[in-house]
């Protein structure tokens, strides 16, 4: 009777916002929906059939890091890069050839003289070591045990020139492109 | 030179408590002290340990013909085999390039800014020789100073130091009388330490020795108890550090295997060589 606005004004001083009239009349023309109990577990079984696809895919390609030696970039496979055949004269060839025996025998004497070396050595650690056995057998038994300070031991071996004093090496920034990979494991 | 027996028994009280601490705090193999009592009472030699310290080669030897040979053949075999690079492949389109204006207009037209093969050769040729590596014979090969280090850098070198032995100035590997209660490891990293005076850095190779000198002491300092002594060497690497200057008197040398015998007594060196190898 008193009107739907007047009723409205009446307890404005208790609503949160002023536009809280219109929040209250529905503005929309569909019908509420009811939430139903088997909906729930649709939705799961629905969760679980994506997740089993995707652990058959898992399954299927197990993605290992690529070893970056064993495949041969594109551009090395062009024709125009390869050198033309090279045909060795016959002088050529035979030298090669006794070239290669000469090295051979050399490696192997060489290879004979190192095994010698390192026998006549063992022979004389072996020779002192049985030497302070008859001397005093706790020594023997200090002097047998491993030396745990030993190894990993680390050298850089012999170069070419020996190193520079006061080198200054040219200054700039090193950019490292290396590609580091990371396996993923796909647990079960 | 007290006689062994009596110096050993009253080493054997007096250690006890001194090794309980160390023996307690360092457990590790490479200490330097025997919880057990040594049993040496009757063994009439001496103990002495010996430090070989070598100083590893700092430049790889010259190549022999038949190597220089061979590495040359190697080089031709894989330039053979291999592919064209990069700037061989620029280097060839670019004398294609040149052939073909000579035969087409025969007017060069050299495009000022662009650099050919042959200008960056040439400008990675004067790079290169501007860089002055370090020598591989140094001054001191040729003053032929056998006390410094920076000599005959593409052998080690072992030292030898002159020591008076019964009244006489004797050329050895750096040597001490072995003292219980330490291993005989132990007896040559002291060596070290009182040579050099914590200046030199060593790696040991080792617990073991690497080989042994037996000799007996002359007719006049024998006793029953006493025979002679047994010297046993272990090898050490030289890392950093040298041998501080002693200066004109210098009682040390560094020394490569062909001139031991320059310095060593025969039978000594005999035994000295059979551990050193020859490279």
């Amino acid at each position: 009777a008193l009107g739907v606005w007047r009723t409205q004004i009446r307890d404005t001083h208790q609503r949160a916002s002023l536009f809280s009239f219109w929040e209250l009349l529905p503005t929309r023309a569909e019908p509420l929906r009811k939430k139903k109990k088997v909906d729930p577990k649709k939705d799961q079984a629905v969760k679980e059939r994506l997740k089993k696809r995707i652990r058959k895919l898992e399954k299927a390609t197990q993605e290992l890091i690529p070893i970056e030696d064993f495949i041969t970039p594109a551009k090395l496979l062009d024709k125009a890069r390869q050198r033309p055949q090279v045909e060795l004269s016959f002088e050529e060839s035979e030298r090669r050839a006794l070239l290669l025996k000469k090295w051979s025998l050399y490696k192997q004497q060489e290879h004979e003289r190192e095994r010698d070396a390192i026998r006549a050595l063992v022979a004389a650690q072996q020779e002192a070591l049985q030497e302070l056995q008859l001397e005093s057998p706790e020594l023997y038994s200090e002097a047998i045990k491993r030396d745990p300070g030993l190894f990993p031991f680390e050298k850089e071996g012999p170069h070419y020139t020996p190193p520079v004093a006061d080198y200054q090496p040219p200054e700039g920034r090193y950019n490292d492109i290396t590609k580091v990979y990371t396996q993923v494991e796909f647990k079960r | 030179m007290a006689a062994p027996v009596r110096h050993v028994v009253l080493g054997a009280t007096g250690v006890w408590r001194r090794l309980e601490r160390p023996w307690a705090s360092s457990l590790c193999s490479r200490s330097l002290t025997l919880a057990a009592l040594p049993s040496r009472t009757k063994s009439p030699w001496r103990l002495w340990g010996a430090l070989c310290l070598q100083r590893p080669p700092l430049i790889s030897k010259p190549l022999t013909p038949l190597q220089e040979e061979m590495a040359a053949l190697l080089q031709q075999v894989e330039t053979e085999k291999s592919l064209y690079s990069d700037h061989e492949l620029r280097a060839l389109g670019e004398a294609q390039q040149l052939a073909k204006k000579r035969a087409d207009l025969h007017e060069e037209e050299d495009e000022p800014g662009i650099l050919l093969v042959p200008d960056l050769e040439e400008m990675w040729e004067q790079a290169f020789l501007r860089f002055r590596p370090g020598a591989r014979t140094t001054e001191a090969d040729e003053k032929n100073d056998r006390t410094s280090l920076h000599r005959k850098l593409d052998r080690s070198l072992v030292l030898l130091v002159r020591e008076k032995l019964g009244g006489q100035d004797v050329w050895m590997l750096p040597q001490a009388e072995w003292q219980p209660g330490e291993t005989l490891r132990g007896t040559a990293e002291r060596t070290l330490a009182t040579l050099s005076g914590n200046s030199m850095e060593a790696k040991f190779l080792g617990n073991a020795p690497c080989g042994h000198y037996k000799f007996k002491f002359p007719q006049a300092v024998r006793t029953e108890s006493n025979l002679g002594a047994k010297v046993f060497f272990f090898k050490a690497l030289l890392l950093a550090g040298d041998f501080p200057q002693a200066g004109e008197e210098a009682r040390h040398v560094w020394v490569s295997k062909e001139e031991l015998g320059d310095y060593l007594s025969p039978r000594y060196l005999a035994q000295v060589r059979r551990f050193l190898l020859d490279l």
